[in-house]
């Protein structure tokens, strides 16, 4: 099983893919710093136009933080989707090479080996996660400085520097469990289609299922509260004044239970299944 | 015996692809498996290989080894973005066996390959790419590869090439080799024995000379004025270009060859002819 882990992370080592996906998060992270950076001023002012009336504002909304925050944001669907694409294709390329016919000719298990693509594919989601989060603190913090964070969430609130930089860091962290149930999703969608168009167009309309039906109120509290577009923005709530750690620790459990109901569901598909060129 | 399926049978949707073959195996032989296109050829393969189930019938294969079967289907699938030694480290890395810089060279060596280059193998030749995934069918030392169709897109240099091979695994690896092909040239003069597959049934099967002496009727001979010959004429020769083609019936072709040297005729060649339709179909001759 070791074995086979290390042989798929030097393959996705070797693959320029790898590199694109790495490119194309930072190529986002870049636009939305950019536009911050031209834009962003003008947008806070819009944004504070009647409490400006009202209040006193000290210091420069436009920091690090807010950046930082508005790059987070890219979890609701820039970053599922490149990790779906790019995850999914792991398995579609090895049915398309026919590599995967070559690697079930060699004494290996399937069960490990599939067992194998998902764990790294965890790994993989997890790296590019750590990496957006240590390049968006980063280059934000040094452009753009510290500061005061305001977030808009059923209203306006705002969150002292330091205080900011931890609930932007649980965002991170809770956000990726997020990114693993995509990734996860897309691995075993790549296991039922085979073919890499098919399971790119399902695996972008199940994201935009999932993120429109987040925002449905089933008016049943069951379905509200256990189906799984309704657990992946546990995130979110770091940025209420008082954290519902008991809402997203639920929620992030239910969705790791979510993953690996989809993992055992890929896997005794794939182990069911003939290798077929 | 090292490998034996019984009365296998296999089936997608309505359609039966095989259908009760049996096929027995022994040590350090070559085997044959020849039919026309759609036959059932790789499927068998597949099933050989574990790549797909049967729907009934057993497979046995009598080996201890970590790796009792080795092969290729088709072409050889292989990682293009990876030089031949990073297909070799991760194909090695999956079995549990360490690719060290000896074992790679010894690796590349057999399968003639130089273990020098070190460009990516979307760069290879097919030919060399063949050599490449035979190399990983013999990771770990299998006492029987199946390989489906080797021969096709190969130059004759590569034929020749590949045919050599596979004799020398046999004959100092005693590796059984089974090989399949539709083209009956590319089997006769390396097989021990033959199976030809017809819609998904063993039709014959048998050692290659005595199968391929049974679906023999016709002969091309070569030579100088074949046209002036009388023996020629009374057999109904078909003459071609600077040969003829001759099935004789009232005298065999030792007679035949024996009557044209009395003629003095010059005859530089006589190859025997397969009768295809008769060695694909389920008539005798």
């Amino acid at each position: 099983m070791i074995s086979l882990i290390r042989s798929e992370i030097y393959k996705i080592s070797k693959q320029s893919k790898t590199l694109y996906a790495l490119a194309a998060i930072l190529i986002i992270e870049g636009f939305v710093i950019m536009s911050a950076y031209y834009q962003g001023a003008g947008i806070i002012d819009l944004l504070l136009d009647n409490l400006k009336d009202s209040f006193e504002f000290r210091g420069n909304l436009l920091n690090g933080n807010l950046i930082i925050y508005l790059i987070l944001n890219s979890l609701w669907f820039h970053i599922p989707l490149i990790l779906m694409i790019i995850i999914s294709g792991f398995l579609t390329s090895e049915y398309k090479d026919k590599t995967l016919e070559t690697v079930m000719l060699q004494p290996v298990s399937k069960l490990y080996f599939i067992l194998s693509k998902y764990i790294v594919s965890i790994v993989f989601t997890l790296f590019i996660v750590l990496i957006l989060a240590v390049t968006t603190f980063f280059i934000s913090y040094w452009i753009f400085g510290y500061g005061d964070l305001v977030v808009y969430l059923d209203g306006l609130n705002f969150f002292k520097s330091d205080d900011a930089f931890y609930r932007l860091i649980y965002a991170f962290l809770s956000g990726s469990i997020t990114m693993v149930f995509f990734s996860v999703v897309s691995l075993t969608l790549a296991v039922i289609l085979k073919d890499a168009t098919k399971t790119w167009i399902v695996s972008a309309i199940f994201l935009i299922c999932s993120n429109l039906l987040l925002k449905i109120d089933f008016r049943n509290e069951v379905i509200n509260e256990l189906f799984f577009s309704k657990l992946t923005d546990s995130w979110q709530y770091f940025f209420y004044y008082e954290i519902p750690y008991s809402t997203i620790y639920f929620k992030n459990f239910m969705l790791l239970g979510y993953s690996i109901l989809v993992m055992v569901i890929g896997v005794l598909i794939f182990k069911r299944r003939d290798i077929q060129g | 015996m090292i490998l034996e399926a019984r009365n296998i049978f296999k089936s997608y949707g309505s359609i039966k692809v095989l259908k009760n073959v049996t096929i027995e195996c022994h040590r350090g032989k070559i085997y044959g498996l020849i039919g026309a296109n759609g036959a059932g050829k790789t499927t068998l393969f597949r099933i050989l290989l574990g790549l797909i189930k049967q729907d009934s019938g057993s497979i046995e294969i009598n080996s201890q080894g970590i790796k009792p079967i080795g092969g290729i289907v088709e072409k050889p699938a292989l990682y293009g973005y990876l030089s031949a030694f990073g297909n070799l480290k991760v194909f090695a890395q999956i079995q549990g066996l360490k690719l060290t810089k000896d074992l790679f060279c010894q690796s590349m060596e057999q399968v003639g390959l130089s273990p020098t280059r070190k460009d990516v193998i979307r760069n290879y030749s097919l030919g060399m790419k063949q050599r490449l995934g035979l190399a990983i069918a013999l990771l770990n030392n299998p006492e029987c590869i199946v390989l489906d169709e080797p021969f096709s897109g190969l130059d004759p240099m590569g034929i020749f090439a590949l045919h050599e091979l596979i004799k020398k695994l046999s004959s100092e690896n005693h590796i059984t080799v089974i090989i399949s092909s539709h083209i009956v040239s590319e089997l006769t003069d390396l097989c021990d024995t033959l199976y030809v597959l017809n819609e998904g049934e063993i039709i014959k099967s048998g050692s290659t000379a005595q199968l391929i002496k049974e679906n023999v009727t016709t002969f091309k001979i070569s030579g100088k004025n074949l046209e002036m010959s009388e023996v020629l004429k009374d057999v109904s020769a078909v003459f071609l270009n600077k040969s003829a083609l001759v099935s004789p019936k009232s005298m065999s072709i030792s007679e035949v060859l024996h009557k044209l040297m009395k003629e003095g005729i010059e005859i530089t060649a006589c190859i025997p002819q397969t009768d295809l339709k008769a060695l694909f179909g389920r008539e005798p001759v």
